[in-house]
């Protein structure tokens, strides 16, 4: 009995003063925030987007015109760094007598070629290992092992045993893109939903059906992100090959333009550089846009 | 792939109506033994629902009879042709839907069959589309499609209408219904739905300790509806074997779980639909809510 009236005496008191309280609040006015909203039929734009189209190269042309006024003010010796419009008239000059238009042909090729030959067997390796223990054991490891070393210190080797043509070149390329495609390609592969092998199972995909319809798919995305890995690392491995030794391209064109002080080639190939690895870049996008369009929020 | 299925029906003492036969199934993770010796018959075109708390082995059933499970111990038999359906829709995103359904499938005309079972789920004209832009219950649908198109003697659910929201489940109950009644597959449940359980099928099992402890035969008469005295009465003796006190009050002090016994029983039972003629969702008052 005692008891009881004891917590009665506890709880009672609180229960009204809660009341009370909460009566307080509800009729206290309110200040009320108005939301932005949209006007009828005004496009809705929803989170951040990026600049796109030409907006995006308003701070590539800031530079340039600095540089060109301090080029004319001459902050910039023309024996440093040419001037953007004498670049360009050099530029045109080179395009006019065929030289850059062979060097960048040239240069193109051997890229290609490591490319076309590299990226198939990064991303076969990256497959056969991804899919059984037996491919792991043998190729993972040496992958592993070989992806520290830095691949231009094995320029030595190849000229070694490949004499200093082409193929060393290329061979070169072919070695350094091979690891980005099968790193990025294998993390895919192995990062795949488990449950989708269990589907595989259920409707009875066989080994070959299996890998067209699930493990490729289900890789590309990783694969896309090695393929642009891969295309930073050739241009870098073209440029340094070819300065090193060669009888034609961009790189060759830069070392010849080193011996007789122009700096303005110098900038031209170095552009052209930058072009051509901007366009290998929004090559893979495209193509990332097309083959990953299923993806969702894309 | 599969466990222990004799290649043949020749085995001694199967029924030749059978459609699954379970002989002591056992199964342990680790030191814990999920099932304990289960022995099931399901005969063709029955529809059972599997009952059981979370963590019951009921899902670990399902994928033995799928022949998913290489560590399942015992006998099982199962017919060639299964499909499953489960609580995700599962659909591989970088193919559209009509492969999707038709994905494992051969032969010639596999494209029209697919065709033919997406026109079934109601999804004529989505063959294009990719899975990304279907709902919930589109994408669901396309799952059931999927497992239809192979015309399963089996059709094993695992929880199929989990993941729905309330009104999408009960269009998805009528339509597994209908789509049972075209395909008379025989039917193993998943759920831990005793309203589901006892709108849709023809047999409910209770899964307690690993073991089948209780196994009921529905025989409500014509359209199954909540109000139904006879269907309170199913759910009750459910409930209680499922260790639910149904005055709503929480959990008989069951000796693994002491906290609420998997609340979803209680939010699911509000959802489940009566299967009479045309889709009614009925008001309040003739629900039986357990809260």
């Amino acid at each position: 009995m005692t008891i009881s009236l004891t917590r009665a005496a506890v709880v009672e008191p609180t229960a009204p003063e809660g009341a009370v309280r909460a009566a307080e609040l509800s009729d206290a006015p309110r200040t009320l925030v108005r939301l932005p909203t949209a006007r009828s039929g005004a496009p809705t734009r929803r989170g951040f987007r990026g600049a796109t189209g030409p907006s995006r190269l308003i701070g590539v042309g800031l530079l340039v015109a600095i540089w060109e006024v301090a080029a004319l003010l001459g902050w910039i010796q023309p024996q440093d760094l040419a001037a953007p419009t004498a670049v360009l008239s050099t530029g045109a000059h080179l395009i006019a007598n065929g030289t850059l238009p062979d060097a960048l042909w040239a240069s193109l090729q051997r890229v290609f070629w490591g490319l076309a030959i590299g990226v198939p067997i990064g991303a076969a390796l990256a497959v056969a290992a991804g899919l059984s223990r037996t491919g792991e054991r043998l190729i993972d490891g040496n992958v592993q092992v070989l992806r520290f070393v830095p691949i231009i210190g094995l320029e030595s080797l190849f000229v070694l045993w490949l004499g200093v043509g082409e193929t060393a070149k290329i061979s070169m390329i072919m070695l350094g893109v091979m690891f980005p495609i099968y790193i990025n390609t294998f993390a895919a592969i192995r990062s795949i939903d488990p449950s989708y092998g269990e589907l595989a199972d259920v409707v009875g995909l066989r080994r070959l059906a299996r890998l067209r319809r699930i493990v490729l798919p289900a890789a590309l995305p990783g694969f896309l992100v090695g393929l642009r890995l891969a295309m930073a690392v050739a241009w870098l491995l073209l440029v340094f090959a070819e300065q090193i030794n060669a009888s034609s391209g961009l790189g060759y064109l830069i070392v010849q333009a080193q011996t007789y002080f122009q700096s303005n080639v110098i900038v031209v190939c170095l552009a052209c550089y930058a072009v051509l690895g901007l366009l290998t870049d929004v090559f893979v996008r495209g193509l990332e846009a097309v083959l990953l369009r299923w993806q969702p929020g894309r | 792939m599969t466990t222990a299925v004799a290649p043949e029906r020749a085995t001694v003492g199967i029924p030749s109506d059978a459609a699954v036969v379970v002989r002591d199934l056992r199964r342990s993770f680790g030191h814990r033994d999920v099932l304990r010796g289960v022995d099931l018959t399901i005969r063709g075109r029955q529809f059972v629902a599997l009952l059981g708390r979370s963590g019951s082995g009921k899902s670990t059933i399902l994928r033995a009879l799928a022949g998913l499970d290489p560590g399942a111990v015992g006998e099982l038999y199962v017919p060639a042709r299964r499909a499953v359906v489960y609580q995700d829709p599962r659909l591989l995103p970088w193919a559209k839907v009509l492969p999707n359904v038709t994905l494992g499938l051969e032969g010639r005309d596999a494209a029209g069959r697919g065709r033919t079972a997406l026109e079934e789920v109601g999804l004529r004209g989505h063959e294009d589309d990719w899975p990304k832009t279907l709902s919930g219950g589109e994408a669901q649908r396309v799952a059931l499609a999927r497992a239809l198109v192979r015309e399963p003697e089996l059709l094993l659910l695992d929880e199929p209408f989990g993941a729905l929201d309330a009104l999408t489940r009960i269009r998805m109950h009528a339509l597994v219904v209908r789509l049972c009644q075209l395909h008379h597959p025989a039917v193993l449940l998943v759920t831990h739905d005793v309203d589901e359980a006892v709108l849709l099928a023809d047999r409910v099992l209770v899964l307690t300790e690993g073991r089948v402890s209780l196994d009921l035969t529905i025989e409500i008469e014509g359209p199954r509806l909540r109000s139904d005295p006879a269907f309170g009465r199913l759910r009750s003796r459910l409930l209680a074997e499922l260790g639910v006190d149904e005055a709503g009050e929480g959990a008989r002090s069951a000796p693994d779980t002491p906290a609420a016994p998997d609340a979803s029983d209680a939010t699911d039972a509000r959802t489940a639909d009566d299967l009479a003629g045309p889709l009614q969702i009925h008001p309040p008052s003739e629900q039986e809510i357990p809260t």
